[in-house]
């Protein structure tokens, strides 16, 4: 079963992100880098992306002619997916722990950041 | 430069659309041409349709890591639908392909002319992190 697991964030979380400590940031990184290796030896892990900021978030509409028509402004209450997993795994339970993995990767102070992250299986 | 063009939808707008069967399979002809013509062009890297927000599960590591789950969303949470990642040379070139997804047609043929989200993709975590 191929689930997405999916980080999402607000602007002022990405903004919070980038104001943390050089070595908290090294230490999640380093978190993250360890559970994709890990699901690489499992033979679960497909792919995983991480996504530029909403800053260079661009929302796209095709116009009557078919020309696209771009727009910048987003609702500061929007969330925007920062990253995500993309896993091949045998249960459900599998997907969630590994979201519970990454969900406990450490933030500021090496506290775990808890982080909330979307899981849901792709169509047959 | 690689791209993701993510459709995202409400929870209210999510599931298989109530439309006539023929708008339906058009619809779907659509976007089964759009990742013919993207994998003819070299610039389809992936595509993925998910399933629907009653599947979707929010986790989060409970104190010892065991995982909480919860399937509760707010009604206003934006669920992405499917996305489209495209390797292409300019920002306007998957602006282009975003236009051409939100023109897909929707009842009586129409273009929905729905919003595409376009950002760029990062590359994973540098070697030296990992």
């Amino acid at each position: 079963m191929k689930y997405i697991l999916m980080m999402s964030g607000t602007k002022a979380g990405v903004g919070g992100y980038q104001a943390w400590a050089q070595s908290d940031r090294d230490a999640h990184m380093q978190v993250l880098g360890q559970v994709m290796k890990d699901l690489t030896e499992s033979g679960e892990f497909i792919t995983t992306s991480r996504l530029a900021g909403p800053a260079q978030a661009t929302l796209v509409r095709g116009e009557k002619n078919g020309l696209p028509v771009t727009d910048g402004v987003f609702p500061e209450a929007k969330e925007f997916l920062l990253g995500y997993w993309i896993v091949d795994v045998a249960t459900p339970e599998r997907a969630f722990a590994i979201a519970g993995r990454i969900s406990a990767a450490p933030g500021p102070g090496g506290i775990p950041t808890n982080v909330a992250i979307e899981v849901r299986p792709f169509m047959q | 430069m690689k791209y993701i063009l993510m459709m995202n939808t409400m929870r209210a707008g999510a599931g298989v659309p109530s439309w006539p069967k023929s708008d339906l399979q058009a619809h779907i002809a659509f976007m089964r041409q759009l990742n013919v013509d993207l994998r003819d062009s070299g610039e389809l890297v992936t595509a993925e349709g998910l399933s629907f927000p009653e599947q979707a599960r929010q986790v989060s590591a409970g104190k010892d890591g065991v995982p909480v789950t919860d399937g509760v969303f707010p009604e206003s949470k934006e669920f992405l639908a499917g996305f489209w990642i495209v390797d292409v040379d300019s920002p306007e070139r998957a602006y282009a392909i975003a236009a051409r997804v939100s023109g897909a047609p929707g009842p009586g043929g129409a273009p929905l002319n729905m919003p595409v989200e376009v950002r760029p993709v990062m590359s994973a975590p540098p070697p030296e992190m990992v």
